[in-house]
């Protein structure tokens, strides 16, 4: 057990006590602090240019122009974005904690990305042309030239916008009710030609204050309040709370959408780190013939045993501190109660379960060959196996119940990353099926390790054309 | 199986699909014997070495190695060299040296100071901070052998120790193998150049096709392999010797040698008596009776052993 320790201890020493791995392993969090902190920012340096222009528009109907004209404005332009940053700010999806903490250090900043994103509030006058106009001949105001603040956009609006067709039934009793049963639906529309290169934000922006003309007319046409008509159609969504025997609590949706990932990446990523590193190091100490050497110190299990857990010990590093790094995160931001603790331990059960089976793999494949390329070959079908939960982990976090989830939740060596998923989802499975599911991970944990033991006896000597996975079947019945 | 030998091997049988490595060994090493393992390349030579060390498993067979029935049960008593000898290219080599010889089962304050005094030993006394790969290839395999002593083994085994080795490393790596030997350990090598193992051994074994076809003491085997041949220099090395010297009776074949003659004897024929007569015929600059070498002793004992189809 001692030699064990020993090949351990360097194996992991080997690792983690190089550049390459402290790089890569903060490199990840640092890309991510640093596009929060900084890419806003950055945004915020390319902001686009205000534009001024003039808008066209052909209006038989009357109604649309002076609606348009009205929803362009820029103090109106500039009043709907204040309004969409307090949505935003007040979104029931965000945590209180959030929310709280965004409306009052953030507002500035909130305003900053809006102004960002929807780019300087335009000035756009809107000029109505005569019904008979010669629409051809308008169109062609349209072609660039060195007057930059020419004419944006021409727009024809039907002449049946806003006149609404008649419904066939009578008109059941009730004011609304008549209302709503005596029309059904609008046909018209209208036709809009904008000049080259035209901002896409101010293409919406034209749009919107189109749909927003022609809509109002409508609805006055039906005789309707369109304010009434918004404010009946309008629910404010409350924050689901889940009730337990323990407690109430609130449900964050975007929090429930988040946390299955989040599990599933930490897994994999600490699953991976180690495991590859094993595969890496095995092919190396194979092809620089160090390993013999080693087999005259210590047995090949016990050479296998120390290696596995060295890496293994590498992947807790990678999971403690990227654990520490997202509770830290969220303790900084009061939601640290959103995680259950159970949670985190069934993430470490599941991650020694799932590094044990791809472990033994890789250390099996890392000495049945003599260069990395050709552990490829060997490597592909436990490769496959292991991006099916990338494939189906939406699914599975959308629909924790469903057979489908139930099944894969015991089909090893994903049975892990699919019942992680489903423990951080909305509804976590029962306890069990959890230990149902451990149970199959360590039983497939032993077979995984009696398997790498054979091929890693007969494996690491072996030299030459690079084995097949008939030439494996046939070492393990051999050692 | 007896326990008083280091290395005891009873019908030992290895094969690697259908190609037949070791083939029915017994062989038995005593504790302080200085063996040599030659025989040509493919022999059966490593595989042997590895089954001993229990890093291969016999398919029929049974081993002992000092007492245990596995190398496994001995391995910290054992210290062992492979042919293909490898390293930590990135490990420092006090590193390299501290965690083999933890792996030894030696540890504690005292591996420092052995792994100085081995460095000093093999010649390195300044590479303890230095990365392997910064050490030239003949630097690295004084530090593989410095790791294959590191636990004061009881037993060292050493798979083609000189391959690859400049003349003055050479002399080294025989120093300490004496040196080893004379502290009391057991000492097998192999090798495929057999003037080493004659200069070296007390015991040579054999290997030829996966059997052990020699298994004596050296000085047995040269007083069984007579010798045969006389090397003989005229004093005059312009005249021609060959006719007188193909006169003298018990002679079977003369044959000129870059300035020398060689000269063949009669089966059964007294060496000595040959001198004398040959002396008589022809004024001598130097006279000598030549030994076999195991090269000579093994291409007589190959040529007459028809290898077993695989």
């Amino acid at each position: 057990m001692t030699r064990v320790f020993y090949v351990a201890s360097r194996e992991f020493l080997a690792t983690v006590a190089t550049k390459g791995f402290v790089i890569g392993l903060l490199i990840a969090p640092a890309l991510i602090l640093l596009g929060v902190a900084l890419v806003p920012r950055l945004l915020a340096l390319r902001e686009a240019p205000s534009i001024d222009g003039e808008i066209a528009i052909v209006d038989p109907t009357g109604e649309v122009a002076a609606g348009l004209r009205a929803h362009l404005d820029p103090a109106a332009v500039a009043g709907r974005r204040g309004e969409l940053v307090e949505r935003v700010l007040s979104a029931t999806e965000l945590p209180e904690q959030v929310r709280r903490l965004a409306s009052g250090v953030g507002r500035g900043a909130a305003d900053e990305v809006m102004q960002t994103a929807l780019g300087s509030v335009p000035h756009l006058e809107v000029s109505v042309l005569p019904v008979g106009v010669d629409v051809e001949r308008e169109k062609t105001t349209l072609i660039p030239d060195d007057d930059v603040d020419g004419r944006l956009a021409l727009v024809i609006v039907h002449g049946n916008a806003t006149t609404l067709a008649r419904a066939p039934d009578p008109a059941p009793a009730g004011r609304y009710e008549a209302a709503a049963g005596r029309y059904e639906a609008a046909a018209g529309t209208y036709d809009l030609f904008v000049r080259r290169g035209l901002d896409n934000r101010i293409i919406s922006e034209i749009r919107s204050g189109l749909r927003d003309a022609i809509i109002d007319a409508r609805v006055r046409t039906a005789g309707l309040n369109r304010n009434l008509v918004e404010n009946l159609t309008r629910v404010r969504p409350p924050p689901s709370v889940v009730v337990t025997a323990e407690e109430e609590r609130s449900r964050s949706g975007a929090f429930d959408q988040v946390l299955p990932i989040a599990f599933m990446i930490l897994l994999m990523v600490s699953v991976m780190t180690g495991g590859q590193s094993l595969l890496t190091n095995t092919v190396e100490e194979k092809s620089n013939r160090v390993v013999e050497v080693l087999l005259a110190a210590v047995s090949p299990l016990e050479l296998m045993t120390g290696k596995i857990l060295g890496q293994m010990a590498v992947g807790f590093v990678v999971l403690g501190v990227y654990i520490a790094m997202g509770l830290a995160a969220l303790a900084s931001f009061a939601l640290f109660g959103l995680i259950d603790a159970w949670l985190i331990g069934y993430l470490l059960i599941f991650y020694v379960i799932t590094y044990l089976i791809i472990g033994s793999m890789m250390a099996a494949v890392g000495s049945a060959v003599s260069e990395l390329r050709e552990a490829q070959a060997l490597m592909t079908p436990f490769m496959l196996l292991l991006s099916a939960p990338w494939m189906f982990w939406w699914y599975v976090a959308a629909n924790p119940d469903s057979t489908f989830s139930l099944v894969l939740s015991f089909i090893p060596p994903m049975n892990g990353f699919v019942i992680l998923v489903r423990l951080a989802s909305f509804s976590p499975p029962p306890a069990w099926q959890v230990w149902l599911s451990i149970t199959v991970g360590v039983l497939e944990v032993f077979g995984a390790l009696w398997v790498a033991a054979k091929v890693f006896r007969v494996g690491l000597l072996m030299h030459g054309k690079p084995p097949n996975l008939a030439t494996l079947v046939r070492w393990v019945r051999m050692a | 199986m007896g326990t008083d030998a280091a290395i005891d091997v009873r019908r030992v049988t290895k094969s690697f699909g259908a190609v037949q490595a070791v083939r029915d060994l017994d062989l038995t090493v005593p504790r302080g014997g200085l063996y040599g393992f030659i025989g040509p390349n493919g022999a059966g030579k490593t595989t042997t070495l590895r089954m001993i060390m229990s890093i291969l498993l016999p398919d029929s067979g049974e081993l002992s190695v000092l007492g245990q029935r596995s190398a496994l049960e001995a391995k910290d008593r054992i210290g062992y060299l492979p042919e293909e000898r490898g390293i930590y290219r990135r490990m420092r080599v006090g590193a390299f040296l501290t965690f083999m010889a933890r792996l030894k089962g030696t540890a504690g304050p005292a591996v420092a100071g052995r792994v100085r005094s081995l460095l000093e030993r093999v010649d390195l006394p300044d590479v303890e901070h230095k990365r392997c790969e910064e050490l030239s290839k003949g630097m690295l395999q004084k530090v593989q052998l410095a790791a294959t002593l590191i636990g004061e083994p009881d037993l060292l085994i050493l798979d083609e120790p000189f391959s690859g080795i400049d003349p003055v490393n050479m002399r080294l790596l025989r120093n300490i193998v004496l040196e080893e030997h004379r502290r009391g350990a057991t000492i097998v090598f192999s090798t495929h150049v057999m003037v080493q193992a004659e200069e070296i051994c007390d015991h040579i074994v054999m290997m030829h096709g996966g059997r052990k076809v020699l298994d004596e003491s050296l000085t047995d085997i040269r007083g069984r392999h007579d010798p045969r041949t006389i090397r003989f220099e005229p004093l005059d090395p312009d005249a021609d010797a060959g006719p007188p010297l193909a006169g003298v009776r018990g002679v079977e074949r003369v044959t000129r040698d870059a300035g020398a003659y060689r000269i063949d004897l009669v089966d059964g024929t007294d060496p000595a008596g040959v001198m004398r007569d040959v002396t008589a015929a022809v004024a001598a600059a130097r006279i000598e009776l030549q030994r076999p070498t195991l090269e000579d002793v093994f291409v007589g004992i190959a040529t007459g052993v028809k290898e077993p189809a695989a």
